[in-house]
């Protein structure tokens, strides 16, 4: 066999791991296609780029370091996924807001997740090539 | 004016922006002999060693953020001057320089030239930095050949040009290595030897097999690998051991980031298109390259979509390829993919600032261009380009990147668009 002469193969593979290491997450698979989607749109002679930013779109994340603004997911301990945007932090809770309850596909406009609750959570970063490569995101049509 | 005197042996580091002029005795600047009355520019974030050759004194104008620093030793490495002495000795015809990014591939090319032009070399170089350019303009690959010393690559004048059409060899493997061997060529019938400077992609798949596939294309008699530590080992691990010679790089090679390349790009983006003008081409005499545009058969829009949706329609073995005005409905796109197969669909417009190589019919780079618009009905594409004579133009090569005039990136086009 030989080299690869595209990294398109590459970001295939990681397409694949991601899709198995949140299988079961709808929505952190929903924000690294809604991703994927904008980086292709931006950068598409680039794919060793896309590689390299996409993983940064889901990361785990201490409960305690969450801020205003973030977005997140949270996987709560009883099964269910909850993820929006970080609207206050309380000693105790989290109020999020533009939430989703993801495994029983409702909409909440707003909901409010005891820590204690969180089994586990992670970050959404959202437009990640401005963040990691600033020079690289252009807008697109 | 103020003046600096320099004993043999003393070294400074020239910070640019400065001039200075040679008013006594030798200096060498990049390894490049300057005499009485040699003078030597020095522009804004680039920087040279000064070393004496015996007494000399020089007058020097120190610009913004210009300085001339004292170093207690050299920064070349003596191995350097060890290759040199056997690059002279044994008369290699092609040298492949290959390194990291912002080891000093351009720095070291430039100090070997300038040595060997002591001997009565004229060494051919070959910069394949298609975003920062040294020679020719940012998205080709270009090749100088020393006639004279020069304290900079950019101070070589360009010989030919190959358009590579983006700024990076991601996508763009086989322009890379058409293009650095097609100047080899061209450099082998100008000069003594050719020196290339591979692109600094040097790990990954696709990183390896450049690097491979150029050294097989080449066939080079030397490999100078100018590494920090060991980050070629695994290239040279492929390589014959008996052409690869390593090298250690100058101490005082310093990285740019992200932005100041960006920024590096942008600048001589600007600069090359200060004179441009429009140029009408006739879509009737030019023929598009690297592009499916103008390689079926045509169609009459209005056999496909009544109405004036689509100004231009050709047949291709991939199936259909459209201008459109607007976005086609979804009806009209089902219909015509079950008769066509595939539908490629071009929105009129998209190809605004798109970034182009303008060529003639020996397929040599007049220059770049910057597409304004094709128009189909009339028949003529509009480029923004510093070429004055649209008789010469035979091809218009499209490339992947959009940029303005200014310098400014707005965009990457996806392979296979046009």
């Amino acid at each position: 066999m030989t080299l690869e002469q595209s990294e398109f193969q590459k970001l295939v593979e990681l397409m694949l791991e991601l899709c198995e290491h949140h299988h079961g997450d709808p929505a952190a698979l929903d924000a690294i296609l809604s991703e994927l989607k904008d980086l292709y749109k931006k950068i598409p002679i680039y794919p060793g780029i896309i590689t390299m930013c996409l993983p940064k779109v889901v990361q785990p994340v201490e409960v305690d370091k969450l801020g205003v603004g973030d977005e997140v997911i949270f996987s709560l301990k009883d099964g269910q996924i909850v993820s929006g945007k970080v609207a206050e932090v309380n000693p105790k809770e989290i109020k999020l807001a533009e939430s989703k309850q993801l495994n029983v596909s409702s909409l909440a406009e707003k909901v409010v997740v005891q820590k204690e609750a969180v089994g586990k959570a992670k970050r959404i970063m959202r437009d990640v090539i401005e963040k990691e490569w600033p020079t690289l995101d252009f807008e697109v049509e | 004016m103020p003046e600096l005197k320099f004993k043999r042996g003393d070294v400074v580091r020239l910070e640019g922006q400065l001039s200075l002029e040679v008013k006594e005795g030798e200096v060498s600047v990049s390894g490049g002999l300057q005499g009485k009355g040699s003078k030597v520019v020095i522009p804004r974030s680039k920087s040279v060693p000064l070393e004496a050759e015996g007494e000399a004194l020089i007058e020097y104008t120190l610009g913004q953020e210009g300085k001339i620093e004292q170093l207690s030793e050299r920064t070349i490495p003596k191995e350097w001057d060890t290759l040199i002495s056997e690059v002279i000795q044994r008369r290699p015809k092609t040298i492949l320089v290959m390194g990291n990014v912002d080891v000093g591939k351009t720095f070291f090319t430039t100090y070997l030239s300038n040595k060997l032009l002591r001997h009565g070399l004229r060494a051919g170089a070959v910069d394949s930095d298609v975003g920062q350019a040294d020679i020719g303009p940012p998205t080709t690959m270009g090749l100088g050949v020393f006639e004279q010393p020069v304290a900079l690559l950019y101070e070589v004048p360009l010989s030919n040009a190959y358009f590579v059409g983006s700024m990076s060899p991601s996508g763009h493997m086989l322009e890379f290595v058409v293009g650095m061997k097609w100047l080899v060529e061209h450099g082998l019938k100008k000069a003594d030897l050719v020196i290339v400077n591979t692109p600094g992609w040097i790990s990954g798949g696709p990183g390896r097999a450049l690097q491979l596939y150029t050294f097989e294309l080449i066939g080079p008699d030397m490999v100078v690998a100018l590494q920090r530590e060991r980050e070629l080992e695994h290239l040279l691990a492929s390589l014959p051991p008996s052409r690869v010679r390593r090298l250690p790089v100058s101490t005082k090679v310093r990285p740019r980031s992200h932005a100041e390349r960006a920024a590096l790009r942008a600048m001589l983006v600007s600069k090359y298109f200060e004179d441009a003008g429009k140029l009408v081409l006739d879509l009737r005499r030019i023929r598009f390259e690297r592009s499916y545009m103008g390689t079926g058969t045509p169609i009459d829009p209005q056999t496909l979509e009544s109405g004036t949706n689509v100004i231009h329609a050709e047949k291709i073995p991939e199936g259909l390829l459209l201008v459109t005005r607007r976005k086609l409905s979804d009806k009209t796109l089902q219909e015509l993919e079950s008769k066509f197969r595939s539908v490629r669909v071009i929105k009129q417009g998209s190809e605004r600032n798109l970034i182009v190589g303008l060529v003639n019919d020996a397929s040599e780079l007049l220059g770049l261009g910057i597409i304004e618009k094709i128009d189909y009905e009339r028949g003529h594409v509009v480029v923004l380009t510093p070429v004055k004579n649209a008789d010469e133009v035979a091809a218009v090569q499209i490339g992947s990147m959009k940029i303005k005039p200014t310098g400014e990136e707005v965009g990457t086009v996806r392979p296979g668009t046009f």
